[in-house]
């Protein structure tokens, strides 16, 4: 009886052990606590202890140039990333190369074509002009 | 046969190009390459280096037209036989189109590489000498009257002699893509061009040489057909039929 006791109490003991550590684990992903009301007494706090140590201040300010630096390395490559980018999917250029060959081929051969109708036809008319004219020259020529 | 020609070479080349474009696009590489022997002028060009395929095909055959015009001319001032002059008249006529193509690409190329539509750099500035050349020939046959083949022929031969100049004109201080550093100046970027990328170079150099001839065939019967215009309509001043 005083072993079933014992082990009841075990279990107990161990479950209440295992709520509260998933309880504690719940609270740990609540968001962050608000900063501090007296942000304005922290910063004078700083701005003291600074002040007060020069190591600190510059330890401090080794930290902020440190963060700008990144700041405008990250800008950089930012820049450099997007002009790569664009220069290698850069299609406009191509287009327009292509574009203006077919443009010029198209042209020429338009120029050829009309040209050679043009000429056809007014080869033509002047065939049968002559041929009229020397048709109408023979029975002249007869009487 | 003669009139099979043309529509043949037309649909050779439209194959030739319609594959060259797949090969451009598809299959040849981007060379992304810093080696100083693979890259176009400190710069690869990235995507702009699909312009070169046809850029290239077009001053192949923009040299070779301008060949065939002016060994044409000499032909006719020695033989005066004017078969030889429709051809170096059609040549021409073709070799300015392809040349308008050849700096019109050329110009948008230097526009993705360098950020600028011209540069008065040696090579540039020889082809477009070389253009005007070509420009002045057709000139010179429309307005310059009964001797206008004469003369005509030689500006041909001098279009032919620039040729070479333009070629070789890639040295030191050259911006063009062919003097860049590590390359063999007589050997340039098609010499050293990346092995992947030269299955589409050269079949688009093949396709515009069907391209060329064809136009070509076709410039010299229409040539041909406006000697025989001229030709009859002095027959027609002779028998009174024109005044």
């Amino acid at each position: 009886m005083t072993k079933k006791l014992f082990a009841r109490s075990i279990v107990l003991v161990v479950l209440l052990a295992s709520a509260a550590a998933a309880f504690a684990q719940a609270g740990a992903g609540a968001p962050p606590a608000s900063p501090p009301a007296n942000l304005d007494a922290a910063r004078e706090a700083c701005k003291a202890a600074m002040n007060a140590d020069p190591t600190f201040e510059a330890y401090i300010v080794k930290i902020a140039d440190e963060k700008a630096q990144q700041k405008r390395d990250q800008d950089t490559i930012d820049a450099h990333n997007d002009a790569y980018h664009h220069i290698q999917k850069n299609e406009r250029h191509v287009i327009y190369a292509y574009a203006g060959m077919w443009v010029v081929a198209a042209a020429f051969v338009i120029f050829l074509w009309r040209r050679q109708q043009a000429l056809k036809l007014e080869i033509a008319q002047l065939r049968r002009d002559l041929e009229a004219a020397a048709g109408d020259a023979k029975p002249a020529g007869r009487s | 046969m003669k009139k099979l020609a043309v529509p043949l070479l037309a649909v050779l080349a439209a194959i030739g190009l319609a594959v060259s474009v797949y090969l451009v696009f598809y299959d040849a590489p981007l060379e992304y390459s810093r080696n100083a022997e693979l890259q176009l002028n400190g710069s690869s060009l990235f995507f702009n280096q699909k312009i070169v395929y046809f850029h290239v095909g077009h001053a192949f055959w923009l040299f070779g037209a301008v060949f065939v015009s002016g060994l044409s001319s000499i032909a006719f001032l020695k033989t005066r036989n004017p078969r030889w002059d429709d051809i170096a008249s059609a040549s021409t006529d073709v070799a300015v189109a392809f040349g308008a193509v050849v700096l019109f690409t050329g110009s948008v190329w230097a526009k993705a590489a360098w950020d600028v539509w011209w540069k008065w750099e040696p090579r540039l500035t020889m082809s477009l000498l070389l253009w005007l050349i070509l420009v002045g020939y057709v000139l010179v046959r429309r307005f310059a009257g009964p001797s206008a083949d004469r003369i005509a022929s030689g500006m041909a031969i001098f279009g032919m002699v620039v040729v070479p100049f333009v070629y070789v004109m890639v040295g030191e201080g050259n911006s063009h893509p062919q003097a860049a550093p590590g390359l063999n100046p007589s050997e340039g970027v098609v010499g050293k061009i990346s092995p992947g990328m030269r299955p589409a170079l050269w079949l688009s150099v093949a396709s515009f040489l069907c391209w060329y001839v064809a136009l070509l065939i076709s410039r010299v019967q229409s040539t041909r057909a406006e000697r025989e215009l001229r030709e009859l309509r002095e027959r027609g001043f002779d028998l009174g039929v024109l005044s």
